[in-house]
């Protein structure tokens, strides 16, 4: 299935592309993702707790960032399997620097999700994952704006500027009252690699006609 | 006297026990703690390479009794499953194996089978089971199937199993030399049965005997008898099969060994306990079997009256991913496309294609919806075209009532001459036009087009074999109670055989329609069967049954008239009482059972009057040499070939100028499946078709993505008609064209109410819209489109 959007983030591009690669980043505005370990540069194993409707799992998966061009576009390649459901995806990505402070994001996703998500939960992949991927790039732009502050503290291991391979990052356990719990978010996940993404949103996926 | 029960309306004596929940589902049985439960770990994937599968985690977990993989399979057990149904031009038929090897071709392919203490448990642990794929690109759907630009499987060029052409006369001569030529594209899309019980198999082994039984929701129990003692290695005296009630076939369970029929009962040995595995609706979806998917190209030659003087039509046929079943619905298609016409000359050309998706079984109707629809579209083209009636058309095509047995001149499904036996096709158009108003309809189209109501009319005529061989049998035995137990050994799966078998065997025997129980589907009572399908039940077993009480009737009055020293002339059978007409000497049938065995020992009073000391002839042996003990007997009923029951329907439908959306105004259905067992079960066979019908031809389709991935598994996606959406009444009339061919002069009707049924709704919606119906089935959205669409050309 092919899947297209965009976003505007709050921020220049030259952040809005830093954050994107910065796996501390990313571990924390995935929903659903528990753990990222970095095993090369750009290239990481991911553990995602998601559902899609009923079928909720955990997936694990890999997260390979390829063709960079600074601050124009990358290629991410996905792939996840659990017990629900595989998936498979290839995602171009797009910056564009709008000269006000702000980024537009585009991208261009073609997914392949088999196995139960794919059968049974395809009715609610449209909803659920316009959700996602607006509470992904939300997530980002509190980040790229500082309304979530960023620590040191969550990356466990040594510190480094780039992820090391071995890297291990995790997720921060939300403050009692503040946003929304783990489990909401897994709750309306997406589904594996559509929460791997997060940026896969918005697309009529179902072909019922 | 007692009264005739052929032919008459007697209530099913089943549905007391269903309708009380008093059924016996494969789900029913072995409900106990010993019983274990399987599950099985299905491809996520279209088409992939396994390269590993790891089971690891599922070994300690708590409740799993066994994990296995293709690795864990041996002997016979690791060859393909069984390719049933052979054929010469089955040239690359190819089947799956019991666990996937190396390759999986259909997303829901079976990779591996785990038992646990229950079926939490034994999910659970398929979850853990961890399998590296490799994936590769998919084939899905007919276009992609015919282009071929990636194969299914590597070894099959260009994706075809098999290519057929039959043809009587030279159809493109005849065709290039008509006044008239059309030419035209059908298209059926894929669907499903959906029966309400999955599958479901029980299998316990007795470790002191040595005996495996097998409970299986199935049409054969013999079929699958054999493929399971074939398979495990166990000689077939030591397995017993049985189909017990069965929630629904309509086809889809004809098809066997299914994995879970073999790897149950092999689990049921390995562990000495009994296994279950119940099919889930998403597994039925997913790996069991559909059909129906087929595009036609059709080229037609005729003359001025609507004759048709030369018919070619050429067809694609998907069969999914595996040919288990070989060419039966395809070969269907193209014999059965002819129904009650007679082209000039014809030619049919069929590629049978894989696919990665679910394998093709047939479904009710096997393959003639596709024909009926291409023909009657043909009929409807052709009326069109020459500006006649549509009835006027069909009219100067049938085969006249004189013309029978008429042979159209090819091989049908039964590798026998497709030569139909009897049937009154003019007489049946006139009874269908007189039971839906055809003559008066124009009058009611234009009533309604004043109050702004859009209305259409179709029909659609179809002949259909029935009662295909080889062949099945019967055993009736009347106990010493006088009561009379009927085996046979083809299966129930709500057909009404414990009603309609009984009253043929009440008749034959003059017992009490209350006295005989059926059994079927049990092979310790009756090992020699073929299955329940192509609308044969009636025809092959009623006949046998016929047959089999005939040979036990000659038997009791030959005992009978010793008995009572009278001639066996003189002798009747009312409820079961055996007299000499005219007179008070009788003796009941019980009797004449107790005096059939002569004893030793007795152990009642009944019994004392057949001990050694009581009966027979000191001169001569108690049992005579060419007689057997017991009042039974065992007949069997084998057919030369397929018997023809036909039918017409027709419909007048309303479509929503604004919303598209297509109501059933009137529904009409003339049937002929010759002589009536019992009117009230044929009618309620066609109510059956024609709902299942009707979700054919207007809401059931299988949504497939381009990743080969089932998008509609379940029945919230799977649209399927309501009560709401079938037609509140069906008016119904009988023809009654007695088979040559049976004793009985019966005919198949069990598939006959769906075989017409979206060429019927094509012709009616095309009728109110006045735009070309060309591929079913057909949804208010997309006729909402195709409006658009002629919009925009006009």
């Amino acid at each position: 299935m092919k899947v297209t959007g965009e976003a505007l983030l709050h921020a220049p591009v030259e952040r809005v592309w830093e954050s994107l690669l910065d796996p501390a980043v990313l571990v924390r505005t995935i929903p659903g993702c528990e753990r990222l370990v970095s095993t090369d540069e750009h290239s990481y194993d991911m553990t995602v707790t998601a559902g899609v409707a009923s079928i909720k799992g955990t997936y694990a998966g890999t997260c390979l960032l390829s063709d960079l061009a600074d601050h124009q576009s990358l290629v991410m390649r996905l792939d996840g399997a659990g017990a629900p459901g595989t998936i498979a995806a290839t995602v171009d990505v797009g910056f564009a620097d709008l000269g006000d402070g702000t980024t537009r994001l585009t991208y261009d996703a073609d997914a392949v999700v088999g196995g139960m998500v794919g059968g049974v939960g395809q009715r609610m992949l449209t909803s659920v994952s316009r959700r996602m991927a607006g509470e992904f790039f939300g997530n980002i732009d509190q980040v790229l704006t500082g309304i979530v502050p960023m620590t040191s503290a969550e990356v466990a291991g040594p510190q480094a500027a780039l992820a090391a391979p071995g890297q291990v990052f995790t997720a921060p356990r939300a403050a009692p009252g503040a946003g929304p719990s783990p489990d909401f978010l897994r709750g309306i996940a997406v589904g594996a690699g559509l929460v791997l993404v997060g940026v896969v949103a918005g697309a009529v996926l179902g072909r019922r006609r | 006297v007692t009264t005739q029960l052929f032919g008459s309306r007697v209530a099913r004596v089943e549905d007391q026990r269903f309708l009380r929940g008093q059924g016996r589902y494969a789900d029913d049985l072995a409900n106990d703690a010993q019983t274990l439960h399987a599950a099985v770990l299905r491809s996520p994937h279209a088409h992939a390479r396994i390269v590993g599968i790891n089971v690891d985690d599922v070994l300690d977990l708590e409740g799993v009794h066994l994990v296995w993989t293709n690795d864990d399979l041996a002997g016979a057990m690791a060859e393909p499953l069984p390719l049933l149904i052979p054929h010469p031009t089955l040239t690359h038929g190819r089947t799956q194996y019991a666990l996937a090897r190396d390759e999986v071709n259909y997303a829901g392919e079976a990779i591996a089978f785990v038992v646990a203490d229950d079926r939490y448990v034994a999910e659970d642990a398929v979850g853990r089971i961890r399998v590296d794929y490799e994936t590769l690109p998919p084939v899905v759907g007919l276009d992609a199937a015919r282009a071929a630009a990636t194969l299914v499987h590597e070894d099959v060029p260009d994706n075809v199993g098999a290519r057929m052409e039959q043809s009587n006369g030279d159809a493109p001569a005849a065709i290039a030399a008509a006044p008239h030529q059309l030419s035209l594209d059908l298209t059926i899309e894929r669907s499903s049965c959906q029966p309400l019980e999955g599958r479901g198999v029980v299998a316990r082994w007795d470790p002191d005997v040595g005996r495996l039984t097998v409970w299986t929701s199935t049409q054969t129990a013999t079929g699958v008898r054999a493929a399971v003692a074939a398979k495990l290695g166990l000689d077939l005296a030591r397995v017993d099969v049985i189909a017990p009630d069965i929630g629904g076939g309509f086809g889809v369970k004809i098809n066997h060994p299914w994995p879970e029929e073999l790897l149950v009962p092999m689990a049921a040995r390995a562990l000495g306990r009994p296994v279950k595995y119940i099919e889930d609706r998403r597994e039925h979806f997913i790996s069991t079997a559909h059909e129906r998917g087929q595009q036609h190209h059709v080229e037609v030659g005729f003359d001025d009256a609507g004759r048709l003087l030369g018919l070619d039509v050429r067809f694609w046929h998907d069969h999914g991913a595996y040919t288990p079943y070989g060419l039966i619905v395809p070969i269907i298609t193209s014999t059965q496309l002819l129904g009650p016409y007679k082209p000039d000359a014809y030619r049919v050309v069929f590629d049978s294609l894989y696919t990665n998706t679910v394998m093709v079984t047939p479904y009710r109707g096997a393959g003639r919806p596709q024909g009926c629809f291409v023909m009657e579209r043909t009929m409807d083209a052709i009326a069109d075209h020459l500006g006649l009636d549509r009835t006027t058309v069909r009219a100067a095509n049938f085969i006249q009532p004189d013309e029978f047995p008429f042979d159209q001149g090819l091989i049908f499904q039964d590798g026998r001459e497709l030569e139909y036996d009897s049937g009154d096709y003019p007489a049946a158009l006139e009874k269908l036009k007189a039971l839906i108003g055809w003559d008066e309809f124009e009058q009611f189209r234009a009533e309604m087009a004043e109050q702004g109501r859009r209305v259409g009319i179709g029909l659609a005529c179809y002949v259909e074999g029935t009662g295909v061989g080889p062949y099945e049998g019967a055993h009736v035995q009347i106990e010493t109670s006088g009561k009379v137990k009927v085996a046979t050994g083809l299966t129930t799966q709500g057909q009404g055989h414990q009603t309609a078998f009984a009253q043929i065997a009440a008749d034959e025997l003059g017992v009490r329609f209350e006295d005989v129980e059926i059994t079927t589907g049990d092979t310790r009572r009756m090992p020699y069967a073929v299955g329940t399908f192509a609308s044969r039940a009636a025809v092959m077993s009623g006949s046998a049954i016929h047959l089999a009480a005939k040979a036990a009737r000659e038997k009791a009055l030959r005992i009978a008239a010793d008995a009572l020293e009278a001639s066996v002339d003189d002798l009747e059978i009312v409820d079961g009482v055996v007299s000499v007409r005219g007179t008070d000497a009788s003796i009941d049938l019980g009797t004449v059972a107790v005096l059939s065995n002569p004893l030793r020992y007795a152990f009642d009073k009944a019994s004392q009057a057949a001990t050694q000391f009581s009966v027979g002839d000191p001169g001569r042996p108690p049992v005579a040499e060419d007689d057997e003990p017991g009042l039974e007997a065992r007949d069997f009923y084998s057919p030369e070939r397929s018997t023809f029951a036909s039918g017409m329907h027709a419909v007048i439908v309303e479509t929503d100028p604004d919303t598209a959306e297509i109501t059933i105004l009137k529904y009409a259905v003339v049937h002929d499946c010759g002589r009536l067992i019992n009117p009230l079960i044929v009618e309620g066979q066609i109510h059956g078709g024609v709902a299942q019908g009707v979700g054919g031809a207007l809401f059931e389709r299988m949504a497939y993505d381009e990743s080969g991935q089932l998008l509609n598994a379940s029945f919230m996606d799977f649209l399927m008609p309501y009560v709401t959406e079938v037609p509140e009444s069906i008016d119904i009339d009988h023809l009654e064209t007695p088979s040559p061919l049976n004793p009985l002069g019966i005919k198949g009707a069990g598939e006959a109410g769906v075989i017409p049924s979206a060429a019927v709704f094509a012709a009616a919606i095309e009728d109110a819209e006045g735009l070309p119906i060309t591929a079913m089935p057909i949804s208010p959205s997309e006729l909402f489109e195709l409006r658009l669409r002629a919009q925009e050309e006009s």
